[in-house]
């Protein structure tokens, strides 16, 4: 981290204002809506209401718009580096001459304000993979464009359990900065040389923070950590090891036997990043390919042209969900697959609740692993009676 | 609640049922409960957050619900009506199921809430409205106390047509682009649907592709009217579309319409008997065909 600088509320209108005159997109929270028409108001379901879905990450043109606060956006920012369908190129086709026009990756300069540090993380999460035996140009195209600043988060609800999977709630991971919020304004902090530059270049704006700021800031953060840290209980590594061992387990059925399939989750999940890619003809001999997202809650996902699934129930499927966020992300990458958000937990409309789960798994774990040392422990006793 | 538990225990003891599917209160509201052993079935709840049409259970689609063995299942009104819609559409057989139907007083729209909510014009489901199966017929057994009716919501779903049905063509292409605009495929509101029983959904097909996976919208538009008019004279009203979709568009005003003309023109509403035919599924001498042409 470096100098700590303060944002005031007027400071921020100046800096959106000079930002969208330069051609630089700002993103942030702020309200979700649609067209006021009389009685068909954009409507929330009860369940969406309150702290979730009332806000959404979109462009905004001025900084009134934003709204940093507590609440969580429906969806994460993953929507502004993996859309949910982007066209890769377009073809035309005249007999055997075939002409490609490539979509460019090289993307105009966006700065984010006000990130949730969840959503934040999860995209240097998710580079990983992006980067791993391919090097994935809209995605990192989009990564090089994004100027990020992360909120530090008041914790929304009892759903929200980043400290369980190694985020903190002022974390700065996958961001260049962190705003916390103070009377008046924001600390505003830069992380990384690219935070730096954009505090630099925006000098103007930012002030010496006043002189109990730093107190209050500490105190915010503090208390958030502390608000967030008894959600879920779990340990990261233990679950890991069990789900790595028991593809087979019978515990598995009691943990899917609720989830439709329905995919939600996946959508709001801010780490789940898998995609489908499709040609789709938009007339004789021409047509785009796109990427849109997918999810592997869906039967179609592992379909193979056989006919044969290999994950042929629901029970399968919901498995794939927890062992590729819990053991084969971070077996392979070294990151757990989940920033401990909790969208995917206010989404499920049939009481999937992921918290739960893990603790449940963890706990199982820890009983089979007593189990199986009181059956050592008298496997040695045998051994050293029958000596 | 206590009869419901003790049915179900008396059920699983018995070996009458190897699971019975009802609700249960959890750190997240009410939500659907898979009891296996009668001390399971003393979890069993009913109250106004109980809104989930557990029907979606019975689809034959849901293998690992099929493999669990002989099911009971807690069923309201609403529900009774799409499993008469599986019966009908030979989607479920009869002795595969026991149903239990609950005496129902309207739900609320949050099952997520922490505790029962009571029913005010701001609270109640606004398909509650006018209900007219609260007692259902189509059951092997009826637990609970006959409830008062539910207070009218503050916007009821035909207004909700109505106001839609007052504006331009243009303003209503306007109106639907912004909400399909919104939607993210992840076809939550056919996983849910009891009655989207395909095996293989159209969208889903891609040799050739009829529906493009893609959110652009051409792509959306595709979808979501097809998904309505393949449930026109089908939806029974239980609205988890709405609910469940993720991006909060308004599913079951679609659907309400889509009640309304097939209401107006084949005089046909929805119902627990499945030995009522549907529109799309009978051929009637007088059915209008003046838009044949």
């Amino acid at each position: 981290m470096s100098e700590t600088r303060f944002l005031s509320r007027e400071a921020l209108k100046a800096l959106v204002a000079e930002l969208v005159a330069s051609h630089t997109a700002v993103v942030g929270p702020a309200a979700a809506g649609g067209p006021a028409i009389p009685g068909l108001e954009d409507r929330q379901p009860p369940t969406h209401k309150g702290i979730f879905g009332a806000l959404e990450y979109r462009e905004v043109h001025d900084a009134d718009e934003l709204r940093l606060g507590p609440g969580m956006p429906r969806l994460s920012l993953k929507q502004f580096f993996l859309p949910q369908s982007e066209d890769l190129f377009s073809w035309k086709q005249r007999g055997a001459d075939v002409e490609i026009t490539e979509t460019p990756t090289r993307f105009n300069a966006r700065v984010i304000l006000g990130a949730k540090p969840c959503d934040a993380a999860a995209l240097e999460i998710v580079d990983e993979v992006m980067n791993w035996e391919y090097a994935d140009e809209p995605w990192n195209g989009r990564r090089a464009a994004s100027t990020i600043f992360s909120l530090a988060c008041g914790v929304e609800d009892l759903h929200c359990f980043c400290p369980s999977v190694g985020v903190t709630p002022d974390s700065t991971k996958g961001a260049d900065g962190l705003f916390t919020p103070v009377d008046g304004g924001w600390l505003v902090e830069a992380s990384t040389d690219k935070g730096r530059a954009f505090l630099e270049a925006h000098a103007a704006h930012f002030a010496e923070p006043p002189s109990d700021a730093g107190e209050e800031g500490a105190a915010f953060r503090a208390g958030a950590l502390e608000n967030v840290s008894e959600n879920v209980k779990i340990d990261a590594v233990r679950v890991r090891d069990w789900v790595d061992g028991h593809f087979e387990d019978p515990f598995w059925a009691t943990l899917g036997i609720r989830c439709n399939g329905c995919g939600a989750c996946t959508m709001v999940c801010p780490t789940c990043h898998c995609f489908d890619i499709v040609d789709e003809e938009e007339g004789v001999g021409r047509g785009t390919r796109r990427r849109c997202w997918d999810t592997c809650q869906a039967s179609k996902f592992t379909a193979h042209a056989s006919g044969h699934n290999p994950r042929g129930d629901q029970i399968a499927r919901y498995r794939q969900r927890i062992t590729h966020k819990f053991a084969i992300y971070p077996i392979k990458f070294g990151e757990v697959l989940c920033t401990g958000c909790g969208r995917c937990v206010r989404t499920c409309q049939m009481g999937q609740n992921i918290g739960e789960i893990l603790v449940a798994i963890d706990a199982y774990a820890q009983e089979r692993a007593g189990d199986a040392a009181a059956a050592d422990a008298v496997a040695v006793g045998d051994e050293k009676g029958e000596a | 609640m206590q009869e419901l538990r003790e049915l179900a225990a008396q059920l699983l003891r018995d070996g009458a049922v190897d699971v019975v599917v009802g609700w249960e209160d959890s750190p997240r509201g009410a939500r659907p409960i898979f009891a296996v052993t009668p001390e399971d079935a003393g979890k069993l709840i009913f109250d106004t957050r109980c809104l989930h049409d557990l029907a979606t259970y019975l689809n034959p689609r849901r293998k690992q619900v099929v493999d669990l063995g002989k099911l009971a299942l807690v069923i309201k009104g609403c529900d009774a009506k799409a499993v008469a819609g599986l019966l009908r559409e030979a989607q479920l057989t009869r002795d595969r199921v026991v149903l239990i139907g609950v005496r129902c007083g309207g739900v609320c729209e949050d099952s997520m809430a922490p505790a029962p909510v009571e029913l005010t014009p701001e609270t109640v489901a606004p398909r509650c409205h006018g209900c007219d199966n609260r007692e259902p017929r189509l059951v092997d057994h009826l637990v609970g106390e006959p409830r008062p009716e539910p207070p009218a919501p503050l916007l009821s779903l035909d207004e909700r047509v109505a106001a839609l049905d007052g504006l331009t063509p243009e303003q209503r292409w306007e109106y639907w682009t912004a909400q399909f605009d919104k939607c993210v495929r992840c076809y939550a509101c056919r996983q849910i649907c009891p009655l989207c029983v395909c095996e293989r959904c159209v969208a889903d097909k891609s040799r050739p592709q009829w529906i493009e996976t893609a959110s652009h919208p051409r792509g959306n538009f595709s979808w979501n009217v097809t998904r309505a008019l393949h449930l026109a004279g089908r939806c029974v009203g239980c609205g988890e579309c709405e609910r469940f979709c993720p991006a909060g568009i308004p599913l079951a005003v679609i659907n309400r319409k889509l009640q309304q003309v097939v209401d107006e023109r084949y005089d046909y509403r929805v119902a627990d008997d499945p030995e009522v035919t549907t529109p799309i599924g009978d051929y009637r001498l007088d059915d209008q065909q003046e838009f044949i042409k």
